[in-house]
C-alpha cells in the first residue's frame, strides 16, 4: 500500500488539501472528480483492498499496530478524539477554539482568489479578513482551494485540525498556490465520468493528520473506489477496522435493555449545543458546489443500488433554498451571454457548470449530467492550455462557481417581466378593528412604501371587505381615493377594473392618503361578517391580468358567500378517530380550487391571521401553501402587545428581495430521479415547481429514487435552476450544481449524513401524513424510521465489535434521535386534542414546511441561555456575550430558581425569571412591583441591566431577520402562562405523556436490539 | 327471446362507453405524466368526465336490473357502489394541485376499474352469445 499512496500522491496535477503537506492526501482532494487524466493509478487500490478486509486486524483499540503496512499514517493519528470505546459512553471531542480558526482564511484567499475569481462579483481579497467569520460559519467561496479553509474549520468539532494545524498551514500554502493550474486537469479527467471513479475513492490513502477523525470514515473506502465490478454487495464493515478504535459512536446504556432504570447519564446525552453543524467534508470533497445553504442533501454519499437504497431508511433527497440570503461579500455572481444566448446541454438542457469538461481544444464540451457532447459556440470558445482548462476561465464565474445567476433573453419569456405587485385583502370587520390590527397595518405598509422592491414599476392596491366589499380607485389624477362599495357577493363584479391597481410611485400620493385614512374610515365599524370568498375572487380578478403577491389580512372566519367555512370546532371525540386528519385539511374545495386559480396567474398569497377565535387556518392556509406562500398567525393578536412583531414580520415581506413569476426545477444525473416534493408550492408538471413568488424565507424539500438497480457512474450531480423575475424587471435563472460521489457502502452513507437535512425532510413528511393520517401515526412514522435507520447501522458493526448493550450511532447523526423527539414535540405533530390549538397546530405545519434548515433546527431545538451572570456583571461588554452564555440543554433540570434564563426558539423568546432571584435584579428589570402581571409588563427600564438585557435580545433577534421573536416574561411557578411558555417546550422532559430524552433513547435502544 | 338479444346487445354497448370513459381518464393520466398536459387541463378533463361516467354505469347496472340479468347487476353493483360513495364524499374530483401527489393512486384505481370492466364485458360477450345460441 505504501507504493501506492505515493504513486497517487505524484499523480495528482496538484495537492488539494489546503492544510495538509503535499504528499499525504487529504480525503478531500482525493475525492474530487480532479484525479489525474487515467482513472490507472488507482487500480492498485482494489486489489490491495482484500487486506483490509481480513480478519487479521485485530478489531480492539490498537490503531497502530497493523497499520503502517496499510496506512502509513494512522499511527500519526490522534486517537483522543475517538477515546477508548469505554472511556464514556459518548465520546466528546476537543472544540476547537475559535479564533484559530478564524485566522487561516486570510492567507489563503488571497493568492488563491486572483487567479480564479471573477473580476465582476468577487471582492478585492482586502475585504476577506474581517469577514471571516462569516467564513467560517459558510464554507461557501466556490474557489477551491478556499473552500477547504473555511468548511474545515466550521466542521463538526471532531473534524477539526489539531492546533498544530496552525503552523503546518504556511508551510504548505506556497506549494498548494503554485500547483493551483493543476486545476484543470479536474475539467479534461472528469470528462469522462468514468474516469472519475477514483474520485470518490481516493480517500483512503488519506490518513492525513488533521483529519484523522474524519477518515475513520472512511476506513471501509477503498472497497468503493475499486470498479463497480469488483465491488458488488455491500461492503463488509470490516474494512473499517483497520486499526481503527471504532467506526462509530456509542452511548453506554448501563442496565439490561427492558429495565428502567437505567444507568444513562443524562450528561452525556448528545445535544445540539452548538446549533446546526453542517457536515463539512462534502464541501471539501466538492470545492465547486454551491454553498449549502442552498442545497443540502440528506446524504452527499448517493448509494450505488436500489438495495443500499432500502437499507438506508431515511429519507433520501435534499433540501433547497434557492434564495438563501448570502452573506455580504459572497454575492451571486450574475452573469449575461449576451450574444452567445445561454449555454446549455442540448440534450438534457443541464447550464453550463464547473463540472462541464471543454475537450477538443476547447470546441466542445462534455454535460456533467448527461454526458452528451456539446459544441461550443463560437462566441463562447476559448482555447484550452496545457492542463486542458479554459484560458479564460477566470472571467468566467459559471465554470468555476457553484452558484450562478444568469441573465435569460427573450426566449425565456412567455410574456413581458412582470412589474413588482402587492395587493392587499383587508378584512375590516369589528374585530380587525378592535384588536388595532389595521392601524398597525396601515401604519407598516405606509412606512414601507418606499422600501417595496422595484423602484418605479410597482404596483399596488387594495381592497377591504367586511359583509361588503370596497374597492378603491387610486388613480393618479385623483387627490384622494374613491371607495366603491359592492354587496352582491353572488355575481362579483369589479369596478373600475383598470384604477383598482395602480402604479406606487405616480399614485403615491393617493396610496399614502388611503393609508391614512383607513383605520379611521373602519374605527365605527360593527360588522362582525366577513365575506372572505368573494372578496378574495375579486381580488383575483383584478390581479390575474399580472399576477404579483397578495396578501390577506383575515381577523374572522369567512362567513359569507362562496368559500364561507363553519365552526367546525376542535372537536374532542375526533381525535385518535380516522376523521382527526380531516379537521386540518380544507373544508371546502373552493380553497384548493382557488389556489390552483391563483398559481396559474401566478399570483402568490400570504395569510395573516388574527382570530382569538377558531378561523380555520387549515383551509385559509391551502391558498398560501399551492401559492409559495406563507402563513403568519398571530392567536389573539392585540396591537399593544404583538404590534412589533406584525410589523416586523410585515415589512420583511414587503421588503425582502423577492423573485416573481418564478419556476423551479432540479436535474440529476442519469440513474437518479426525483420523485416527490414537500413544501409550499405547486407542481406544474412532474417535476416543475411553480412559484408565483419566492424569496430567501423559503425553502423545498424533494425526495429522489434510483431508477436503475445500479448506478455506474461515480459521481451524480445535481443541479438547480429557478428561473425567475427579479424585481427589476429582468428575467433570470439561477442555477446551483452540486455534485455528490457514488458509494457502495452503507456506512459511508451513514457517516455523510446530513442530520439537518434529514429532520427537514422527516418533519415535512410527518407534517403531510398528518394531514392524511392521525397524529399518532405522523409520529410513529418518525420514530419508525430513526429506529430502523439505527438498527441497520448496528448491525454493520455489531459482529465485529462489541457493542454489547451499547447504543451505537454514526457520529453525522448524534442528534437525530433528539431532533426526531422535538418533532414529535413540536406545536404541529404534539399530542392530541388539549396538546396545541388547531389553528396554531395548522400554522405550524404550514410554517414548518417552508422553513430552512437552520431555522427548522432551531425551532426544534431551541437555545437556552442564562443571562443573569451577564447581567450582574457590569463590566462585560456585549460582544462577550457569546462567551459568557452557553446554550444549555432544554430541560427543566437546566433552570435554576435563582437565575434568569432566556428561550430562544427564533420565533418567541421567553424571559424566564426564578423565584429565587434577588429582588434588586428583579426590580431593575421589571419593577417594583412583584405581583405585576407578567404578561403585560414592559422590560425598557432606565438602568444598565435593563439595557443589558435589551441588548441581548436584540442581539438574538438581529440572528434571523425572517421572524420577529416576540418577547415573553415569566415567572417561576406562574402557571398556566410558564407551561404554556416554557416548560412544555422543554423538549428533553417528559410532558404530557410525551417521553423524556432519556426515555426516548432508550425505548429507541429497545427497539434497535430487538 | 329477442327483446333480451337486444337487451344485452344494449348493455354491451353501454359497457363500451363506460370503457372508453375509463380508458379516457387514464390516458389522460398518462399524459400528465409525460408532460403533454398540464395539471388544470387535466383536472378539467378528468371532472367532465366523471359524472358521465358514473351516469353511464348506472344506467348499465339500471339496465340489467330490469331485464332481470340478476348475475350481471350484481356484478354491476360493488362498482356503482363504490361510484356512489366516492360521489357523495365528493372524492371522485381531481384538483389540480394536488393531481400529483394522487396521480399513482388515481391511476391505479382507474386500472382496477378497467380490468373489473374487462371482466364484465367478457361475461356480457358470454351471455350475448348464450342468449343467440338458446335462440337456435
Amino acid at each position: 500500500m505504501g507504493p501506492e499512496n505515493s504513486n497517487k500522491a505524484n499523480n495528482y496535477p496538484r495537492p488539494t488539501a489546503p492544510f495538509v503537506p503535499p504528499q499525504t492526501n487529504s480525503p478531500f482532494t482525493s475525492s474530487r472528480p480532479v484525479i489525474g487524466s487515467q482513472p490507472s493509478p488507482f487500480t492498485p487500490t482494489s486489489a490491495p483492498t482484500p487486506p483490509t478486509t481480513s480478519p487479521s486486524y485485530p478489531p480492539g483499540p490498537v490503531s497502530g499496530s497493523s497499520g503502517p503496512a496499510f496506512r502509513p499514517v494512522q499511527t500519526g493519528r490522534p486517537t483522543p478524539p475517538y477515546g477508548p470505546p469505554t472511556s464514556g459512553p459518548f465520546q466528546r471531542f476537543p472544540t476547537q477554539p475559535f479564533p484559530l480558526s478564524s485566522q487561516p482564511p486570510p492567507p489563503h484567499t488571497s493568492p488563491v482568489v486572483q487567479p480564479i475569481s471573477s473580476p465582476i462579483t468577487r471582492p478585492p481579497p482586502s475585504q476577506f479578513p474581517p469577514m471571516s467569520n462569516f467564513q467560517n460559519r459558510q464554507p461557501p467561496i466556490p474557489t477551491m482551494p478556499v473552500n477547504g479553509v473555511p468548511s474545515s474549520i466550521n466542521g463538526p468539532p471532531m473534524q477539526q485540525p489539531p492546533p498544530s494545524i496552525g503552523s503546518t498551514h504556511p508551510a504548505v500554502r506556497p506549494a498548494q498556490t503554485s500547483t493551483w493550474p493543476g486545476y484543470p486537469g479536474v475539467q479534461t479527467s472528469s470528462a469522462a465520468p468514468v474516469s472519475n471513479q477514483g474520485g470518490y475513492v481516493a480517500p483512503p490513502p488519506t490518513s492525513s493528520v488533521p483529519f484523522s477523525s474524519h477518515q475513520v470514515g472512511y476506513g471501509p473506502t477503498p472497497p468503493v473506489a475499486s470498479p463497480l465490478g469488483m465491488y458488488g454487495g455491500p461492503t463488509p464493515p470490516t474494512g473499517g477496522m483497520a486499526g481503527l478504535v471504532e467506526d462509530f459512536s456509542s452511548l453506554s446504556i448501563g442496565s439490561m435493555p427492558g429495565s428502567y432504570d437505567a444507568g444513562l447519564d443524562t450528561k452525556v446525552l448528545p445535544r445540539p449545543l452548538e446549533g446546526d453543524v453542517e457536515p463539512t467534508s462534502f464541501a471539501q470533497m466538492y470545492p465547486m458546489n454551491c454553498n449549502s445553504r442552498y442545497l443540502r442533501l440528506t446524504t452527499s454519499a448517493i448509494p450505488n443500488s436500489q438495495s443500499l437504497v432500502s437499507r438506508w431508511h431515511l429519507p433520501l433527497g435534499a433540501v433547497v433554498c434557492p434564495l438563501a440570503e448570502s452573506p455580504e461579500g459572497e454575492e451571486v455572481p450574475v452573469i449575461n451571454f449576451a450574444t452567445t444566448g445561454i449555454v446549455r446541454c442540448r440534450r438534457c438542457r443541464t447550464y453550463v457548470n464547473p463540472y462541464v469538461t471543454f475537450t477538443d481544444g476547447g470546441r466542445k464540451w462534455r454535460c456533467n449530467i448527461c454526458a452528451l457532447l456539446n459544441d461550443v459556440q463560437n462566441d463562447y470558445f476559448a482555447s484550452l492550455d496545457s492542463n486542458g482548462r479554459r484560458v479564460d476561465l477566470d472571467q468566467h464565474p459559471e465554470l468555476t462557481k457553484g452558484c450562478v445567476e444568469f441573465v435569460a433573453p427573450a426566449e425565456y419569456m412567455v410574456r413581458p417581466p412582470m412589474p413588482p405587485l402587492y395587493f392587499f385583502l383587508i378584512d375590516v370587520s369589528i374585530y380587525s378593528v378592535k384588536s388595532g390590527m389595521l392601524e398597525v397595518i396601515a401604519e407598516t405598509i405606509k412606512s414601507c412604501l418606499d422600501k417595496l422592491p422595484g423602484s418605479t414599476r410597482t404596483q399596488i392596491g387594495f381592497i377591504t371587505f367586511d359583509s361588503t366589499i370596497h374597492f378603491y380607485n387610486m388613480k393618479s389624477s385623483l387627490t384622494q381615493p374613491q371607495m366603491m362599495v359592492v354587496s352582491d357577493l353572488d355575481d362579483i363584479f369589479i369596478p373600475l377594473p383598470d384604477d383598482l391597481l395602480v402604479n406606487l410611485s405616480e399614485s403615491r400620493t393617493v396610496v399614502d392618503a388611503f393609508l391614512d385614512s383607513l383605520p379611521s374610515m373602519f374605527q365605527d365599524n360593527l360588522n362582525v361578517e366577513s365575506a372572505f370568498g368573494p372578496a378574495l375572487k375579486a381580488a383575483f380578478m383584478v390581479m390575474s391580468q399580472l399576477g404579483g403577491k397578495l396578501l390577506i389580512f383575515q381577523s374572522t372566519l369567512p362567513s359569507l358567500g362562496v368559500g364561507r367555512l363553519r365552526l367546525r370546532g376542535d372537536d374532542i371525540r375526533a381525535y385518535g378517530t380516522d376523521k382527526e386528519n380531516a379537521l386540518r385539511i380544507p373544508e371546502d374545495p373552493f380553497y384548493k380550487q382557488m389556489a390552483a386559480d391563483f398559481t396559474k396567474f401566478q399570483v402568490a398569497v400570504n395569510v395573516y391571521a388574527f382570530s382569538d377565535k377558531y378561523t380555520d387556518i387549515a383551509s385559509l392556509g391551502t391558498l398560501a401553501k399551492y401559492t409559495g406562500g406563507q402563513v403568519y398567525y398571530y392567536p389573539s393578536f392585540q396591537a399593544a402587545i404583538h404590534k412589533d412583531k406584525l410589523r416586523h414580520e410585515l415589512a420583511r415581506d414587503l421588503t425582502r428581495e423577492t423573485a416573481w413569476e418564478a419556476v423551479m426545477r432540479i436535474r440529476c444525473g442519469k440513474g437518479v430521479r426525483f420523485t416527490s416534493y414537500h413544501g409550499n408550492f405547486m407542481l406544474r408538471s412532474t417535476d416543475l415547481l411553480a412559484l408565483p413568488a419566492v424569496d430567501c424565507d423559503k425553502a423545498y424539500a424533494m425526495q429522489f429514487a434510483l431508477e436503475e438497480t445500479l448506478l455506474t457512474t461515480q459521481i451524480v450531480y445535481f443541479q438547480v435552476a429557478l428561473l425567475h423575475t427579479s424585481s427589476s424587471g429582468e428575467r433570470r435563472i439561477r442555477v446551483h450544481t452540486a455534485a455528490a460521489s457514488v458509494v457502495a457502502d452503507l456506512g459511508e452513507m451513514y457517516r455523510q449524513a446530513d442530520t439537518g437535512a434529514i429532520v427537514s425532510l422527516l418533519g415535512r413528511l410527518a407534517i403531510e401524513k398528518s394531514l392524511s393520517y392521525k397524529l399518532e401515526e405522523a409520529r410513529n412514522a418518525i420514530q419508525l424510521r430513526i429506529v430502523k435507520a439505527l438498527k441497520e447501522y448496528r448491525n454493520l458493526y455489531a459482529v465485529q465489535h462489541r457493542v454489547g448493550t451499547r447504543m451505537i450511532y454514526p457520529e453525522s447523526l448524534k442528534y437525530l434521535p433528539l431532533y426526531g423527539l422535538a418533532l414529535t414535540k413540536s406545536t404541529a405533530l404534539r399530542g392530541g386534542y388539549a396538546d396545541s390549538q388547531l389553528d396554531e397546530r395548522c400554522a405550524a405545519g404550514f410554517t414548518m414546511m417552508a422553513l430552512p434548515v437552520k431555522k427548522m433546527l432551531k425551532l426544534l431545538y431551541p437555545s437556552l441561555l442564562r443571562v443573569d451572570g451577564y447581567l450582574l456583571e457590569s463590566s462585560m461588554k456585549a460582544d462577550v456575550f457569546e462567551k459568557v452564555c452557553k446554550r444549555l440543554p432544554l430541560a427543566a433540570e437546566s433552570l435554576d430558581s435563582r437565575g434568569i434564563y432566556i428561550y430562544d426558539d427564533g420565533f418567541r423568546l421567553v424571559v424566564w425569571f426564578g423565584q429565587m432571584l434577588s429582588p434588586d435584579v428583579f426590580r431593575n428589570l421589571v419593577g417594583e412591583d412583584l405581583a405585576t402581571d407578567f404578561s403585560r409588563v414592559s422590560l425598557v427600564r432606565d438602568n444598565e441591566m435593563s439595557r443589558k438585557l435589551m441588548d441581548i435580545l436584540k442581539k438574538l433577534r438581529g440572528a434571523d431577520a425572517s421572524y420577529y421573536p416576540l418577547c415573553h416574561l415569566v415567572r417561576q411557578g406562574e402557571q398556566p402562562r410558564e407551561g404554556y411558555l416554557l416548560l412544555s417546550n422543554l423538549v428533553e422532559d417528559q410532558v404530557g405523556g410525551m417521553n423524556s430524552y432519556v426515555d426516548w433513547i432508550l425505548q429507541i435502544h429497545r427497539q434497535v436490539q430487538q | 327471446m329477442m327483446g333480451d338479444l337486444i337487451a344485452w346487445l344494449f348493455s354491451f354497448f353501454i359497457l363500451l362507453a363506460v370503457l372508453a370513459l375509463v380508458l379516457y381518464q387514464i390516458m389522460c393520466f398518462l399524459d400528465l405524466e409525460t408532460d403533454y398536459i398540464n395539471p388544470y387541463e387535466l383536472a378539467t378533463k378528468i371532472n367532465n368526465i366523471m359524472l358521465p361516467e358514473f351516469i353511464t354505469q348506472g344506467s348499465l347496472c339500471l339496465l340489467h336490473l330490469v331485464t332481470r340479468h340478476w348475475i350481471m347487476f350484481l356484478f354491476c353493483l360493488p362498482y356503482l357502489c363504490y361510484n356512489v360513495n366516492q360521489y357523495i364524499h365528493r372524492r371522485h374530483v381531481v384538483y389540480a394541485t394536488e393531481v400529483f401527489s394522487e396521480l399513482s393512486r388515481q391511476k391505479r384505481q382507474r386500472i382496477f376499474k378497467l380490468v373489473y370492466l374487462g371482466f364484465l364485458l367478457f361475461f356480457s360477450i358470454f351471455w350475448m352469445i348464450w342468449s343467440i345460441v338458446d335462440e337456435e
